[in-house]
């Protein structure tokens, strides 16, 4: 229905996020850093490549102040490589995996140690530091591949040595990775999770509405037989079967 | 099962044949205005008829006012056709909100094997319609899958929204991000 949100993240909302991902630009004019509410920026020095944030670095290539240089598992020859993966027969199962995280750097919490200090953060794959900056993995697709992929190639397709089979091999990857999503919604049930390694953020939000729905029409209809298992589970423990330790509760609460 | 929500209005309201048991004068203007005797069969909605199965008017260990049976749209026939292909039943000519009234039928009679075949058949056929979502010209022209789409209940089509918007956010978001 219209009146509800709709749960998680739109697709704007992730091409939105995506814009937050850094870029390397190579810089044609001077610009002092920035103060932003996500934090400065590293000023620009040309012609010295430097990271920064996407919405910024397609700005300043509007204006022609800089290039920017694609990440390199956006070119030809690492997005073959890619497509080979995702085509060969013994991966048919499974999606390319995501870029390597960094090496954790927390130990188990001490005692003293301050909960969530910086050292102890890691990152996940939405927030892996470099997924697309010129030092970005150049054999794994990161979270947002997709959409960044999509807007440097609409805005800044003059930086690319052959954009169009770039553009042809992202869109064979897209279907590809697509229709193995669509075969992985097989195992839904009503119980049962689904294995999605190496997903992108905006192939999520386009599946989301429908496996939502699934799941959750499934689990309506288990509905009954999952009551009266249930049921049957607390009349075993009522006959002794179950924990003594819940019925030691009880009687506590009855005192 | 939300109080002001259309849909489980919607899915209570579908209609469950009874048994009365006992005569009920006062319930004539259900039957039309003619007076209910015991035996008469009615198709009662969901709704009412859960309430009469279950009081017991005449004291605990009396027979229940009217006795449930399961619906044609739940009956052995249109069971039998869902396990031999899923695919090719019009729900929809069964029951507008056909899962919906098998989970509250379900409820009260437990049958192991029917939820077993539901979940079954709703899988395949949600599996069909995240197919048919990705092409919607040929649904809409009808021929082969035209049919399908036409049987689908109420749930099967909010499904099949919810997979269609999916992708056409997607290609509004390539659009319009292509633009500025």
């Amino acid at each position: 229905m219209a009146m509800f949100l709709p749960s998680g993240l739109t697709p704007d909302e992730v091409g939105f996020l995506c814009e937050a991902e850094e870029v390397t630009v190579i810089p044609r004019q001077r610009l002092e850093g920035l103060e932003l509410l996500g934090g400065p920026t590293h000023a620009l020095n040309p012609p010295f490549p430097t990271p920064l944030p996407l919405w910024l670095a397609l700005l300043l290539k509007k204006q022609r102040r800089a290039n920017i240089s694609p990440p390199p598992w956006l070119s030809a020859e690492a997005l073959t490589h890619i497509l080979d993966f995702e085509t060969d027969e013994r991966t048919a199962e499974v999606l390319s995996p995501a870029p390597a995280l960094p090496r954790a750097t927390s130990t188990a919490p001490l005692e003293g140690d301050p909960y969530l200090s910086l050292d102890s953060l890691e990152f996940s794959a939405p927030f892996a530091k470099n997924a697309a900056t010129s030092r970005a993995q150049q054999d794994a697709l990161p979270y947002h591949w997709l959409e960044l992929g999509h807007l440097l190639l609409t805005h800044a397709s003059d930086d690319f040595d052959d954009p169009d089979t770039i553009r042809k091999l992202l869109r064979d990857l897209r279907e590809v990775r697509m229709s193995k999503l669509r075969k992985g919604f097989k195992v839904l049930g009503p119980g049962a999770g689904i294995k999605m390694n190496g997903v992108g953020g905006m192939e999520i939000a386009e599946v989301r509405g429908f496996v939502e729905g699934m799941v959750n029409g499934l689990r309506k209809i288990n509905r009954s037989r999952e009551e009266s298992r249930k049921e049957r589970e607390a009349e075993d423990r009522e006959n002794g079967l179950g924990s003594g330790s819940y019925q030691d509760d009880e009687d506590e609460n009855m005192l | 099962m939300a109080y002001y929500n259309p849909e489980s209005i919607l899915t209570d309201a579908q209609k469950a044949p009874c048994t009365f048991e006992l005569a009920v004068p006062g319930l004539a203007p259900l039957n039309n205005g003619s007076a209910i005797e015991h035996g008469t069969k009615l198709d009662l909605p969901l709704w009412m008829a859960e309430m009469l199965a279950v009081s017991k008017p005449a004291g605990p260990s009396s027979t229940s006012l009217v006795s449930l049976d399961m619906p044609p749209a739940l009956g052995p026939r249109v069971l039998n056709a869902l396990s031999a292909d899923p695919k090719s039943v019009e729900l929809r000519a069964q029951a507008q909100w056909f899962y919906g009234l098998g989970e509250r039928m379900l409820d009260l009679f437990e049958e192991e094997k029917t939820v077993e075949l539901l979940i079954d058949t709703f899988k395949q056929r949600a599996l069909e319609i995240a197919d048919k979502s990705q092409n919607t010209r040929s649904t809409q022209q009808g021929g082969d899958s035209g049919d399908f789409m036409g049987g689908l209940d109420e749930m099967e089509r909010q499904l099949f929204r919810a997979a269609h918007d999916g992708s056409n956010a997607v290609k509004k978001w390539f659009e319009s991000s292509s633009r500025s």
